[in-house]
């Protein structure tokens, strides 16, 4: 359910916490009114979001609607409230368009137009969410300004792969707290994440769904938020939760790739044929971590055509003198892998089944690599992994690329590679010249700390 | 030497036209010009070379059987090197080499049939190994794969022996003195024959995609999902035949990036005859093809040509869909015709696959390292026989175990060895 509603790599984190930990606006139009009995102050905010709350479930009911008929958009039909709250937070482009006749009804033909948004995407895709630029008028209310941008740049894919929107989550949850100040007669640990965090964290949502790292950083911040006592002084909480979210960028951002780049190069034998598909952050600091330690060795960069990142890591490892053979697509793939020797891949998230969500495409080179007796290497940073979410193909977990979301151009973002097609798994867990299986990662994970994650 | 219709855009509907106006020689400079330009490719190279052949035989002046198989041989080396990556063309002067043989041994045996039955068992015994040797050792410049049809070629001159014994004496041997002798005779008759044979092969060439489609609805079963990876002129004649007795879901791929923003529509006609026939289509704009793999039910796409391993010589990106579909254990069915059989095995090169023009890929104005980087943009891929699960021809469906049988109906063993990228003979 969770899923459905949130998006692929992002979703349940959120609603579930969202019902566990914060349960007044979750909980839609009953529990907004408990809410306002017992505070007063927050009447107004909590009445809001039930409503807002119940008109999302409302223009969700509206849009099934439309599917079925097509473009007979039935007004409001109330019925679909309980499914909507249940969902704990209906499809984000769908829930926006509901809030946007609603809110503002000036805007009829522009209204119209994002109505299409969805309605161009195969059945047999219609499950799978996509990205979405919100209007900056349009947003809630509450969304903070920072948090605005993040989600601009993440719904334009300025902010593109898993790790860098996790630390520009992470900075905007910043501003958040920096800004924040407890309302009288609440505290910090009780009201900060259902109150602010939330909206600021539907938004980001909303805009594009949500990855894996930030699910795995969200949870661990509302679990930090909620380990404070009630008694403890704003300032000081806050302080504490300011240098927390620094100590999550340097360890598990800035720290990781530094060890995995390490970790990685040493991997890397001399004169070896080293295989990488498009570009990713990690392959690339790796390749030219090899270079730095003296290592020679050639690279194949095969390349997706819709992306072109491949063509930026060629240009940039050229520049650092190592050799390189480009290829703009995966046309010739079986003869260029049989000459590799290593297949290096960057992972945008790890299931627990071992499975890698990574960049289309991947999953094809991964499989190549691995018939062709090369060995599959995958990096990836621990906040990706995933100890809930076990992902058997490419369908279950994945986002639709929002420039191609039609029958005439689709295009899926992500691919599912099995864990039979990846040798091993750098993390920056390892140390020396070990990596793990794919399948290890939870007992990778529970090994270390962190109990959250593993 | 560019023949007087280039200066207008040529073509090959426009060389055929001319065929009959011009000399023979002037035609096949024509066709050789466009086959080096590439203006003509694929399945047309079958019906060029058909053409071109047809006229050799007709016009050209020969006066026994061996001149006759001399001029169509070194005519065809001369086609099949200016495309050297259209092993179709091969094929199709196999076959009219083959087909002149047949003609000509049924013409000797009509001239003396008298004790031709116990003759040419003892006759043949001699004659039928100078003929397969003879191509074998001569160099080859661009096959390295010489042995594995010499292979071959053996088992069959030994099955030979027995059962095709008469076709085995005509080339320059001596056995075919005493043909040449029967020739001024013969000769008009046999110009005749062989003509309306190659005509036959043309009927060939252009009815395969009508009888490859009559498999359609056998193959492809309702509420499935076929992917279609860049779909030809036969596999598109194949749904649209599924299309009218079956609604099915087709996803489309391609190797070339689909811009949405240029409102280009990639494979409109054929979408919207399958649309209209209530099939539903997706173009799939994707590099990688393992994420739609899951949903899909079986791939089809069309081969340029099958090898005599049961490989194909494909559009680059069509292994990407085979190896997945392989992964998944979702069948993959080839389409293409007979002609396209080819009784070789791959060449190294076709292994490797043929290198495009990146330039669509990369823009050189990005400076020197732009220009320093090795770009290769391979346009062409084999895809191993483990990978393909049925090969649908205009024969009806196959499968690679049962190739050999094929290519023995349609080559004769003297001309499989024949490499056709020897120089002229």
């Amino acid at each position: 359910m969770a899923t459905e509603s949130n998006g692929a790599p992002a979703g349940a984190p959120v609603p579930k916490e969202t019902k566990t930990s914060a349960p007044a606006p979750a909980e839609g139009p009953v529990a907004g009114p408990a809410a306002a009995a017992t505070n007063p102050e927050k009447l107004t905010p909590a009445q809001l979001k039930a409503k807002a709350k119940a008109e999302k479930a409302a223009r969700r009911q509206k849009v099934i609607a439309n599917k079925e008929a097509v473009a007979a958009a039935a007004p409001a039909k109330e019925a679909g409230k309980g499914k909507g709250k249940q969902d704990g937070q209906p499809a984000q482009s769908k829930q926006h368009r509901g809030s946007m006749s609603g809110r503002r009804p000036s805007i009829g033909g522009l209204v119209e137009k994002e109505k299409d948004v969805r309605s161009g995407i195969p059945e047999c895709f219609s499950h799978v969410p996509m990205a979405k630029r919100v209007p900056l008028s349009q947003a809630h209310k509450d969304v903070d300004p920072a948090v605005l941008v993040a989600g601009q740049q993440m719904a334009t894919f300025a902010i593109k792969d898993s790790i860098s929107r996790l630390e520009a989550t992470l900075l905007a949850f910043k501003k958040v707290i920096e800004s924040y100040e407890t309302p009288k007669g609440n505290s910090l640990s009780r009201h900060l994440v259902p109150h602010v965090l939330n909206p600021q964290i539907e938004h980001l949502t909303e805009c594009r769904p949500m990855c894996f790292a930030m699910g795995n950083a969200i949870r661990l911040l509302k679990t930090k938020i909620n380990s404070f006592d009630i008694n403890d002084p704003e300032d000081e909480t806050k302080e504490e939760l300011l240098e927390w979210i620094d100590t999550m960028i340097n360890e598990r951002i800035k720290l990781a790739e530094y060890l995995i780049a390490r970790n990685a190069a040493g991997l890397i034998e001399e004169g070896e044929k080293v295989l990488t598909y498009g570009r990713h952050r990690l392959v690339e600091k790796t390749l030219l971590k090899a270079k730095e330690i003296g290592k020679t060795f050639d690279v194949t960069i095969i390349d997706d055509p819709y992306e072109g990142g491949g063509q930026t890591l060629a240009k940039t490892l050229r520049q650092a003198g190592i050799n390189v053979l480009y290829s703009p697509n995966l046309g010739g793939l079986r003869p260029k892998v049989a000459g590799a020797t290593n297949v290096i891949l960057g992972g945008e998230a790890i299931f627990a089944n071992g499975s890698l969500n990574a960049a289309s495409g991947t999953a094809d080179v991964a499989m190549a690599g691995q018939n062709a007796g090369a060995k599959v290497t995958v990096l990836c940073e621990t906040i990706n992994f995933d100890r809930e979410r076990v992902s058997v193909d490419a369908l279950t977990y994945n986002e639709i690329d929002p420039e191609r979301n039609t029958a005439e151009c689709f295009r899926l973002l992500y691919d599912n590679t099995q864990d039979k097609y990846i040798s091993g798994v750098v993390t920056e867990f390892e140390s020396g010249g070990g990596n793990s299986p794919a399948q290890a990662i939870l007992a990778l994970l529970r090994t270390r700390e962190d109990p959250q994650i593993a | 030497m560019p023949p007087p219709q280039a200066s207008y855009a040529p073509s090959l509907d426009k060389l055929i036209k001319s065929l009959k106006s011009q000399p023979y020689e002037t035609s096949i400079e024509a066709l050789i010009f466009l086959l080096k330009r590439r203006q003509v490719k694929g399945d047309d190279c079958a019906v060029a070379t058909a053409h071109i052949l047809l006229q050799v035989v007709a016009r050209s002046k020969w006066h026994d059987v061996d001149q006759l198989l001399g001029r169509v041989q070194s005519v065809g080396s001369r086609l099949a090197r200016a495309a050297p990556h259209e092993p179709v063309i091969g094929n199709i002067v196999r076959r009219v080499l083959g087909l002149i043989r047949d003609e000509a041994s049924e013409e000797r045996n009509n001239a003396d049939d008298l004790g031709s039955e116990s003759g040419s068992d003892i006759q043949s015994l001699a004659p039928t190994n100078p003929p397969p040797q003879r191509p074998a050792p001569t160099p080859v410049l661009m096959r390295s794969s010489t042995a594995a049809p010499g292979g071959l070629q053996v088992s069959k001159s030994m099955f030979n022996i027995l059962s095709a014994a008469t076709s085995a004496d005509t080339p320059m041997t001596g056995a075919s003195t005493p043909l040449s002798q029967a020739q001024p005779a013969s000769v008009h008759a046999l110009r005749t024959e062989v003509i309306d044979g190659i005509e036959e092969i043309m009927d060939e060439i252009q009815s395969a995609d009508d009888q490859i489609a009559s498999f359609a609805d056998v193959q492809i079963h309702p509420g499935e999902y076929v992917l279609a990876y860049q779909p030809t002129k036969t596999v598109e004649r194949f749904l649209i035949k599924a299309a009218t007795k079956r609604r099915f879901t087709v996803f489309i791929a391609s190797i070339d990036p689909i811009d949405p923003g240029t409102g280009e529509k990639p494979y409109a006609a054929l979408r919207k005859k399958l649309n209209s026939h209530g099939v539903t289509t997706v173009n799939l704009a994707s590099n990688g093809l393992m994420a739609y793999i899951s949903r899909v039910n079986k791939v089809i796409f069309g081969a340029k040509v099958i090898y005599q391993n049961g490989g194909l010589l494909v559009d680059s990106g069509a292994c990407i869909a085979a190896q997945a579909a392989r992964e998944f254990l979702k069948p993959v069915i080839v389409l293409g015709a007979v002609y396209k059989f080819c009784p070789e095995d791959p060449s190294d090169e076709a292994v490797i696959g043929e290198l495009g023009n990146p330039s669509s890929f990369v823009s050189y104005a990005g400076g020197p390292e732009v220009e320093a980087l090795d770009i290769e943009n391979t346009v062409t891929d084999y895809i191993p026989p483990s990978l393909v699960e049925v090969y649908i021809t205009n024969l009806g469906p196959q499968t690679r175990h049962h190739l050999a049988s094929i290519l023995a109906d349609h080559y004769k063993v003297e001309d499989i060895g024949y490499s056709l990228h020897d120089g002229e003979v």
